[in-house]
C-alpha cells in the first residue's frame, strides 16, 4: 500500500528513450476513446482503435523526424 | 436489465448522463445502459489520468495557480482532477532543497500535465457522445426486425 502511495507521491524520473515511449500509451488512449464514441458496434472498436493508434503513432513520429531534419538544416 | 435512465424523460436523462460523465468519465454511458462502452471509457481515462499523475507526482500535476490554462483542460476530467487537487492540498510542501522528492520538473512535468489535460479534452468528447446517445437511444441489435409493410397495389 505504501508502495502504491509512493508511486503517486514521488515524481518519476524518465530516461530520454522512456520519454519518447510515453507517446504510445497516450495515443492508444486517444484512439480507444475516439473509436469507442464513433463505432456503432462495440465489436468493431478493438480493430478500429488499433488501426487508428498505428496511424497516429507513425504520423507523429514522421512529423517529429521531419521537424528534426528541418531543425538540423536550418541550425 | 433496464438502465436506470430508461424511466427518465430525455430532457432529464441527457443532463444527468452528461454530469455523471464529467464526474467520472464513462459513468454517463453506464447510466444510459451502454455498459461495455462505459467500462472501456472508465478504464482508459482512469489509467491514462493516473499514469500522468504518477509521472509528475500528485503534489504538482494539477496546479491551478501556476498553470491555469492547462487546468481548464484538466478540470474537464472532473472527479479525477478534483481528487488529485484534494490529495495535493493535504500533502505538505517539501522543505527547501528537497522539492524534487515531491515535484517534477522538466520533461516529466510536461508529460504529466499533457497526459492529464488530454484526459480532460477526451472527456469533452465523451460528454458530447453521451448527450447524443441519451437523446437518441439506439435500437439494440438483438431486437427483432420490424415486419415488412405490404406492397402498395401488390399482386
Amino acid at each position: 500500500m505504501s508502495d502504491m502511495l509512493a508511486l503517486f507521491l514521488q515524481p518519476a524520473s524518465l530516461a530520454r528513450w522512456q520519454q519518447m515511449l510515453m507517446l504510445l500509451p497516450l495515443c492508444l488512449a486517444v484512439s480507444v476513446v475516439y473509436k469507442t464514441t464513433k463505432c456503432e458496434r462495440v465489436r468493431d472498436i478493438p480493430w478500429a482503435a488499433l488501426v487508428s493508434w498505428v496511424t497516429i503513432v507513425v504520423g507523429m513520429y514522421l512529423v517529429g523526424i521531419g521537424l528534426l531534419v528541418v531543425y538540423e538544416l536550418v541550425a | 436489465m433496464k438502465s436506470p435512465a430508461a424511466t427518465l424523460p430525455p430532457s432529464i436523462r441527457g443532463p444527468v448522463a452528461g454530469f455523471l460523465s464529467w464526474l467520472l468519465p464513462g459513468a454517463g454511458h453506464l447510466f444510459i445502459g451502454e455498459r461495455v462502452r462505459g467500462i472501456i471509457l472508465i478504464v482508459v481515462i482512469t489509467l491514462t489520468f493516473w499514469t500522468g499523475v504518477a509521472i509528475g507526482g500528485v503534489k504538482n500535476t494539477v496546479n491551478p495557480e501556476q498553470r491555469w490554462l492547462w487546468f481548464l483542460g484538466q478540470i474537464c476530467a472532473g472527479g479525477h482532477t478534483l481528487a488529485t487537487l484534494a490529495i495535493s492540498h493535504n500533502i505538505p510542501s517539501p522543505p527547501p532543497g528537497l522539492e524534487t522528492t515531491r515535484i517534477a520538473y522538466g520533461r516529466e512535468e510536461e508529460i504529466s500535465v499533457v497526459y492529464t489535460a488530454i484526459c480532460g479534452m477526451l472527456n469533452i468528447l465523451i460528454i458530447f457522445d453521451v448527450l447524443v446517445r441519451a437523446e437518441h437511444p439506439t435500437v439494440p441489435a438483438t431486437s427483432p426486425a420490424p415486419p415488412r409493410a405490404p406492397k402498395a397495389g401488390g399482386s
